[in-house]
């Protein structure tokens, strides 16, 4: 995907834009929250259920033993599948981006893999690997392990020459050059891939639990929709949601955090 | 990127085939698993399907799902997203609810849109606007924002405000960004489009794909797998070039020119 293209910089600027506290924004969504909550009361269509209800349902089902039974396995089968994921994709990425012959070699190969769906390869990873753990760890961290990796080939490909020359003046050994320049000078890049990476993995967990699995968020999902269990469905998507807020939020701290230096150079005047 | 290495990299597509040629002579000795079937046997099967219908029909359930959803997700994006990046209190407005909506994996939201639409191609299309919206807003919000104010001052100076300034100063300096999303949202479009159909279509590629499995038919599994990357890769291509050629004007397009 290109998004994780974009660079580091829109990132920056629509947080500026989007982190500042209102009250006519929290207005809105109180007098939404009424809305649905008066409408669906009055109506009583069981697909759309009271606010109330699905916040009861919430509280009731995630503050119980089922977060560990649904939550706790989808978290772990992603997090091993991107931490996979980014070591991988950042070790070959840094190799194919170093080395001009490599990339020209590998880039037909990588362009082929990055263009097919990232979850078209499930029913393949059903076929090689069953419906286990193992299975959406391999298939979340191929998914994830393609932005990664090529924008860890663009930023290592795409460090200035003249950093480079500078090194080579100053004798640095290559393994001195890779860890001192080209690491660093990709890192911004890196992080870029990582991100995207990150929702990929997201969304690969989600679906690879709803075509084959007995546990999970997504096959919690699911389950609810078709044993019309429907304000666990909607609490389930809530939860999705809330995870996916906070795991964006995680890596932007701890990307602000480890890539500070970069954010200091490139504050642009907007 | 496609157009930067203008002498065809033949070193890359040599690899490419002798990868090929090693999966094959590897499958045919029957050293790797019977379910990595030899490539030719795939080709065959991608061409044999394109021929009888069996796959191309598909093709066309699942563009006409994609394009209707990527439409609508355009639509509606761009005119929400000239609101936001125009007027601060819409924005301030609607600034909550679109961070509320927006981690919400988009594939979460098929067993509600299954519950609501059933499993037709109403399901998908509701789907696919909802993936397809968020990227292209953003971006639209983004490059309305970064417009120069001196230019809307110049346009303000010659008489020129409202509707007309929209049309000739907003839209012409956001379209640039508004371009970026619209691609970043045709991707995700795409692998919305498959895997919705890959768990609840009933038909449509993504569904081509999971009958194939079940059926352990897998050379046509994985032509059709195969046969979305190159539908991706083409429509990839297929926005680039369009990009450049409508979007020609901003810093970023003529240097990519040069």
């Amino acid at each position: 995907m290109d998004a994780g293209r974009a660079g580091t910089g829109n990132v920056a600027i629509m947080n500026k834009i989007f982190n500042r506290g209102n009250a006519s924004g929290i207005v809105t969504v109180v007098v939404l929250l009424l809305l649905w909550q008066v409408i669906a009361s009055i109506k009583q269509t069981v697909y759309v259920p009271p606010v109330s209800t699905i916040f009861v349902t919430f509280i009731h089902e995630w503050f119980s033993p089922t977060f560990g039974q649904q939550a706790v396995p989808s978290l772990y089968r992603m997090a091993v599948g991107y931490f996979f994921a980014s070591v991988i994709g950042i070790s070959i990425g840094i190799v194919i981006g170093s080395f001009k012959r490599i990339y020209q070699l590998l880039d037909p190969v990588l362009q082929f893999w990055r263009a097919i769906p990232a979850t078209a390869i499930i029913p393949v990873g059903i076929l090689l690997i069953g419906i286990g753990d193992q299975m959406k760890m391999v298939v979340i961290c191929f998914g994830a392990m393609w932005p990664i990796l090529i924008n860890t080939a663009d930023g290592a490909r795409l460090v200035p020459t003249e950093r480079l020359d500078t090194a080579r003046i100053f004798g640095l050994t290559p393994i001195e050059t890779l860890l001192r320049v080209i690491v660093p000078s990709a890192a911004p890049m890196i992080a870029a891939g990582m991100r995207t990476g990150l929702s990929i993995a997201f969304i690969m967990i989600v679906v690879s639990e709803m075509i084959g699995s007995t546990d999970g968020l997504g096959y919690y999902i699911l389950q609810a929709q078709r044993t019309f269990a429907i304000p666990e469905m909607y609490g389930g998507i809530g939860l999705l949601a809330i995870l996916g807020y906070l795991l964006n939020v995680l890596f932007v701290s701890v990307e602000r955090r480890v890539l500070a230096w970069h954010y200091g150079q490139s504050t642009r005047p907007a | 990127m496609q157009k930067k290495t203008s002498p065809i990299n033949w070193s890359g597509f040599g690899f490419f085939l002798i990868c090929v040629g090693f999966v094959e002579i590897f499958a045919r000795l029957g050293w790797l698993t019977s379910y990595v079937p030899p490539p030719s046997q795939i080709f065959v099967a991608l061409f044999q399907g394109l021929i009888s219908g069996d796959i191309s029909s598909q093709i066309g359930v699942t563009l006409s799902v994609y394009v209707r959803g990527l439409a609508l997700a355009s639509v509606l994006s761009i005119i929400i997203g000239i609101l936001m990046g125009t007027y601060k209190p819409v924005f301030d407005a609607l600034k909550i609810i679109v961070e509320f909506l927006r981690p919400v994996p988009s594939v979460a939201m098929i067993p509600l849109a299954i519950l609501f639409f059933g499993l037709g191609a109403t399901m998908r299309i509701s789907v696919i606007t909802y993936a397809a919206f968020w990227p292209l807003l953003i971006n639209t919000i983004y490059g309305v924002r970064a417009i120069d104010p001196q230019a809307l001052d110049v346009a303000r100076n010659f008489g020129i405000t409202g509707y007309e300034a929209l049309w000739r100063v907003t839209l012409p300096s956001a379209l640039a960004s508004i371009a970026t999303g619209f691609r970043v949202s045709a991707t995700i479009a795409l692998v919305v489009t498959i895997t919705t159909e890959l768990i609840a279509g009933n038909s449509g590629i993504g569904f081509y794909i999971s009958q194939m499995e079940q059926a352990n038919r897998l050379p046509p599994m994985y032509a059709a797998i195969i046969l979305t990357g190159i539908l991706g890769y083409l429509l990839n291509t297929l926005y680039f070039t369009l990009e450049h050629k409508i979007v020609f004007w901003t810093p970023a397009a003529r240097e990519r020119v040069t």
